[in-house]
């Protein structure tokens, strides 16, 4: 009789469940990464002859590339923005939905919505807010008689990184606010009635029991938040294009423009590798210290 | 006695159930969310009313302006200038090609991983998490000298194996929690009437799963539908386009005309928008797996 464990270590089968997903991966998405490598250490303009120099633009991207820098520390604002105004706001409106009842449902959707909609509609909608001709923006402040703050908030570089940071705010909304609900739907009612048994109001009843509860679904947004703010980088291709100067210029747009509109293939190749460097060390040390097992939900 | 004690309690926890009284303080909460819901939505909501003015109108200072009449003719606009019906005949192709591949390789990772037994298993499961963790955008250089090298630029399989790709690690995580939960007993049971594994794959597996392939699927769908950065990186032909590049080519073509190009817009967002009404709690699920294991 045929026993299930020798079905299941079946060599051929395991190779035709495995081979067409694994194929399609490596091939779009580590075989290229390998390519990176090799085309980084080259001075290759895009067509012609290219020669290997090394580590030559490595170093010159870490030590004396400005655009870099400038890149990841915008995406650094970028992050504790998200986090420190994002999140707090988040949590606020998901604690405050649980009370709605009835109306629970329709306003989660509502708050998420703005999260499902094309990159490339809600960038180039917020370009339309901010436009100083008959954007939405100027409207409102001049309605709400704040007429003298009217500007074109993309032009100014000063200002053109939390224009943009306010729609990536917007946009990524509703991942904050739905990780930080499904936390608080996990507190069991059991506490919230000891809490209220113990004479706590609701003020005790969050600040000491509840939110302390949602620590673990913390780290996983902030470590979602951090991830999503380095790789962001349609919003600012659409609205901004990195300027004015490079005020707003994040490393997936700089690469881009290293790469199509210089046509430096072997430095925009430099870049790329090092992105997702900087990408994978993030990530390890975040998932180290802030072990995110939350379980199922 | 014992009976009066089982009973009260339901009975006052049906009562705060069914008669919540409004409270002030109720009424306030629930005119705050109003408002904390419209200012979310305005952004939308002023597009979808600035896409039926008529581009003279964008000029006045008033924030929301009823359209009189609804200037209908920019959608008409939309469809006959911006290339709008075949770049969203393209989309849905893409869409739809890329959704059902990863569906089904998914799946066959999924059991792979679940239930096959093989040395390599662990050493397949990181490169496949490595793959997760790579953003797009450090793909797209090496992508577009790849696909120019082999003629794949300006086809729909520059972006169908591409989207396959990126959307394959977490629609496999998604499908295998899924998958850990099905009791063995059912494919003992068919292995000891003499089922192949391919058999009890279709027969059995694939109806079980459906839940989680229809969660990954809407996912995926509006993960494809809106992709922008690759169709631009490796498409220049208009025969190949998907329907975000048309508020990019109309801005470029019809600059002045505002009010279409804002009904583009809309036509772009108004599918996801549907999508997601319909199946929110699949989406939330899913984009909520999503963001725990990615």
């Amino acid at each position: 009789m045929i026993e299930l464990n020798q079905v299941m270590s079946d060599k051929k089968a395991i190779f035709f469940l495995v081979a067409p997903g694994f194929l399609i991966l490596i091939s779009m998405i580590i075989f290229p990464i390998g390519m990176s490598i090799y085309y980084g250490f080259t001075d290759w303009g895009g067509i012609g002859e290219y020669n290997f120099i090394g580590f030559e633009n490595f170093k010159e991207i870490i030590f004396n590339d400005k655009i870099f820098r400038i890149s990841l520390i915008n995406a650094l604002l970028l992050t504790l923005a998200t986090i420190f105004i994002q999140h707090p706001i988040a949590i606020f409106l998901a604690i405050l939905i649980t009370h709605c009842g009835r109306f629970e449902k329709i306003l989660r959707t509502i708050l998420f919505i703005p999260a499902i909609i094309s990159i490339v509609v809600t960038a180039k909608l917020w370009a339309s807010i901010y436009n100083p001709q008959y954007g939405l923006l100027n409207n409102v402040l001049e309605t709400i008689g704040l007429g003298s703050l009217t500007q074109d908030w993309l032009g100014n570089p000063d200002l053109a990184i939390w224009a943009v940071i306010l729609v990536t705010i917007w946009q990524g909304f509703g991942y904050a606010f739905l990780l930080y609900y499904a936390g608080l739907k996990g507190v069991p009612d059991e506490l919230y009635e000891a809490a209220k048994i113990d004479g706590a109001n609701y003020f005790q009843l969050y600040s000491k029991v509840v939110i302390p509860l949602l620590a673990p679904m913390a780290r996983v947004a902030i470590i979602l938040a951090v991830i999503t703010c380095l790789k962001q980088m349609e919003v600012v291709y659409l609205m901004t294009n990195g300027g004015p100067g490079d005020s707003t210029q994040l490393l997936g747009n700089y690469l881009y423009q290293t790469a199509f509109s210089s046509a430096q293939y072997g430095y925009g190749n430099a870049i790329s590798v090092l992105f997702v460097i900087v990408v994978l060390i993030v990530t390890v040390i975040l998932n180290k210290f802030l072990d995110r097992d939350v379980g199922e939900f | 006695m014992e009976n009066q004690v089982k009973i009260d309690p339901n009975i006052t926890i049906s009562q705060n159930k069914k008669k919540k009284p409004l409270s002030v303080g109720r009424v306030v909460l629930y005119i705050f969310m109003a408002f904390v819901g419209l200012l979310q939505l305005f952004p939308l909501l002023w597009l979808f009313d600035y896409s039926l003015l008529n581009s003279g109108q964008f000029f006045g200072d008033k924030i929301f302006q009823v359209p009189s009449p609804p200037q209908w003719e920019n959608y008409v606009s939309a469809f006959t200038q911006g290339n709008v019906l075949p770049y969203f005949f393209n989309s849905v192709l893409v869409t739809f090609v890329s959704v059902a591949l990863t569906a089904i390789t998914s799946i066959l990772l999924a059991y792979a991983f679940t239930r096959m037994k093989w040395k390599l298993s662990a050493l397949f499961m990181n490169i496949i998490l490595l793959g997760m963790m790579i953003p797009i955008h450090a793909t797209l250089l090496p992508n577009f000298i790849i696909f120019n090298e082999v003629g794949f630029l300006n086809s729909y399989w520059a972006l169908i194996l591409p989207y396959t790709a990126f959307n394959i690690p977490v629609s496999m995580f998604i499908v295998t929690g899924f998958m850990q939960t099905i009791p063995r007993s059912i494919e003992e049971a068919a292995v000891i009437d003499g089922a192949s594994i391919w058999r009890i794959l279709f027969s059995i597996i694939f109806p079980i799963t459906k839940p989680a392939i229809a969660t990954i699927s809407v996912v995926n769908f509006i993960n494809c539908w809106n992709e922008f950065i690759m169709a631009y990186t490796f498409i220049t032909m208009d025969k190949f386009k998907t329907l975000p590049f048309s508020i990019i080519q109309f801005v470029g073509q019809y600059s002045s005309n505002y009010g279409a190009q804002f009904a583009v817009m809309a036509l772009i967002a108004i599918p996801s928008i549907i999508m997601y009404l319909i199946f929110t709690d699949e989406i939330n699920k899913g984009l909520m797996a999503g963001s725990v294991k990615g």
